[in-house]
């Protein structure tokens, strides 16, 4: 049997155990997303398509899968994802400034041998492609993020219904706070976990510091690193902004009408 | 000035001379480099050319004549001739632009000639990686505050560790890497969670969860891999790879996974001790009812980050396929194999997590009822 397969099927039946019918939409979740990635994937291939328009188009889905179909429609998702596409239209202008000045798109000199059958030249922009592999990869988290922030935001709101618009902010900002350093680190743990055998590579080929921080690769790595990094932590005032905005403008009204 | 207090106006000095020193040095550690750099002065694209590769897949050709000055060693001061070609796509390339810097290799100057010339090696990159590093420490510590500065120490503990466990395997070969990885494991669950939560009991269960859990994942993907002999598995598209692969690549699953199954530890952990202050007197019932709902919540987005964390990668490597017309299942299966095998295990340790918190937590709350 295919191990991948073994390892889906094992994941399946714990997911609908622990989680039952949300677990196996959280399951399900996983396939339309490889989906989404598959179409992003036909839309690059054509060089007259711009890769960042796809990816916004690409984040636009993953974020209505992740928030939308799991959960349900509801104010916390709304605002969650709204937080999500406002922060990864600002973090891509950034990466797009980042990856064409730092250059390190594309395959590095330790991958190219084994690249030679290839033909490099085939049109599609690289630079735009690193921009949007950095965003695709930080997606996840900054939509988690989001989520994280706005569902107990939206339940500060109802046990205190009369809390204000700053309040609100402030406990918004509170909450990202204590799960900034979590998010962070399985950021930070998942690259490193894909990069292990890079790390080995270079201490074993004894490249000298210099050499590994101006490398393409390892550089490469790093700003994703980093960029994931700054996308995580600016969907939290982004999203605590949102919410206290949403939640407290629909309280006051709601009030006058009542 | 007068709101800031003098504490706080002192530490925005500090951060501010450490990013203008350190900005500072890149900009000029050019004499630190064993190899020769050069500061790139004028460029000239002299020649383009349209190409067509076998597939039909159009692209265009630049040349470009550079003057560039060398910036250290014996020849500095010296200006060099360089010539570079990039293709619109740059995907192995780059257009070379005024003001960039570069490594080069400098040629036996002849006899009579001016000027020298030599190859572009590398293009200098170190200052890019601090100012994005810069950005991001300052982003954390403006929106973190107290709890920014010490998920920073965490991610720098965490980076030192790795690099030390990374050391002492390959001085010490014959010790198998998951043995230094568990080890590795153990410090980095420790000091992350103790870093970011503190002392408390909390934090204990927290990291007896995490260390059941991520062993528990790693044994259950071992057994499917010895299980079905590794079928499905394209281990060669495994890159750098010096060791024997399968090690490397179950260890680089094993930490790959644990910073997801702390985040889950850690909410497991936090939400349920809450509840508990809140209520002294809580039944364990509705505990484990409380914890489950919370597990059902976070255990889709926190899979989701794992996969996207890892497949994203894969997305430059699968476009040169395709466009070297190779048929997508054998794209998809020869790049993703690996990339799913990681994803679809770290979702197996994100999962396990929850029920284990969930009973670890209810442990350490029932000892703590029990001393009252």
């Amino acid at each position: 049997m295919n191990a991948i397969l073994l390892l889906a099927a094992i994941l399946f039946i714990l997911m609908t155990l622990i989680g039952g019918k949300k677990g196996a939409r959280s399951f399900f979740a996983i396939f339309l997303n490889f989906g989404v990635i598959i179409f992003v994937l036909f839309f690059m291939n054509d060089p007259n398509i711009n890769p960042i328009i796809v990816t916004l188009f690409a984040c636009a889905f993953i974020g209505c899968i992740n928030l939308f179909f799991i959960n349900e429609v509801n104010i916390k998702t709304k605002t969650a994802f709204l937080a999500s596409i406002i922060t990864t239209v600002v973090l891509i202008v950034f990466i797009v400034i980042i990856a064409e000045k730092s250059m390190i798109q594309g395959f590095g000199e330790e991958e190219i041998e084994e690249l030679s059958i290839f033909s490099l030249y085939i049109g599609v922009d690289f630079v735009k492609v690193a921009a949007s592999v950095i965003i695709m990869s930080t997606i996840g988290a900054i939509t988690d993020a989001a989520m994280a922030i706005s569902s107990p935001m939206r339940e500060i709101h109802y046990h205190h219904p009369d809390i204000s618009r700053k309040e609100l902010f402030q406990a918004g900002i509170s909450i990202g706070k204590d799960i900034l350093g979590t998010s962070t680190n399985t950021l930070f743990f998942a690259f490193f976990g894909g990069y292990l055998a890079l790390l080995i590579w270079f201490k074993d080929l004894s490249y000298s510091p210099g050499e590994i921080i101006n490398s393409k690769i390892f550089s490469g790595e790093m700003i994703t690193i980093f960029c994931a990094g700054i996308g995580v932590t600016m969907v939290i005032p982004i999203t605590s902004w949102i919410t206290a905005m949403y939640l407290v403008k629909r309280g006051n009204t709601s009030d006058t009408t009542e | 000035m007068k709101n800031i207090p003098l504490k706080k106006f002192y530490l925005y000095i500090i951060l501010a001379s450490c990013i203008a020193s350190s900005a500072l040095f890149v900009q000029n550690n050019d004499s630190f480099y064993e190899r020769t750099i050069a500061e790139v002065k004028e460029v000239q694209t002299h020649h383009s050319e349209e190409v067509k590769d076998i597939y039909d897949n159009e692209d265009r050709l630049y040349e470009q004549r550079i003057v560039a000055e060398i910036t250290n060693g014996e020849e500095k001061g010296q200006q060099i001739q360089l010539s570079n070609q990039y293709s619109k796509s740059k995907a192995y390339d780059y257009e070379i632009q005024t003001g960039q810097k570069l490594f080069v290799s400098i040629e036996e100057k002849k006899e009579g000639a001016g000027e020298l010339s030599g190859d572009i090696l590398d293009l200098k990159r170190d200052h890019y990686i601090l100012l994005t590093g810069w950005i991001f420490i300052l982003i954390l510590l403006f929106v973190g505050k107290k709890q920014g500065l010490f998920s920073i120490i965490s991610l720098a503990v965490n980076a030192v560790l790795l690099s030390y466990a990374l050391d002492v395997y390959l001085k010490n070969p014959e010790i198998s890497l998951l043995l230094i990885c568990s080890a590795a494991v153990i410090l980095f669950t420790v000091t992350s969670l103790l870093l970011v939560n503190g002392f408390n009991e909390k934090t204990y269960a927290a990291i007896i969860a995490t260390l059941a859990a991520t062993f528990l994942s790693l044994l259950i993907t071992y057994l499917v891999i010895r299980l079905t002999g590794g079928k499905g598995l394209k281990y060669e598209e495994l890159q750098f790879i010096t060791r024997p692969y399968q090690m490397v690549f179950l260890a680089g699953l094993f930490i790959g996974s644990l910073g997801a199954v702390m985040d889950v530890a850690i909410t497991m952990s936090s939400s349920l001790f809450s509840l508990y202050e809140k209520n002294n007197s809580i039944p364990v019932q509705a505990l484990k009812r409380s914890g489950m709902e919370v597990g059902k919540d976070i255990m889709g987005t926190m899979t989701n980050i794992l996969f996207f964390a890892y497949i994203s990668g894969s997305i430059p490597m699968l476009i040169l396929y395709i466009k070297n017309d190779s048929p997508l299942g054998f794209s998809l299966s020869m790049n993703l194999s690996l990339e799913l095998a990681r994803a679809l295990a770290g979702g197996i340790g994100i999962v396990i997590t929850i029920p284990i918190g969930l009973y670890t937590t209810i442990y350490f709350i029932n000892r703590k009822r029990a001393q009252r």
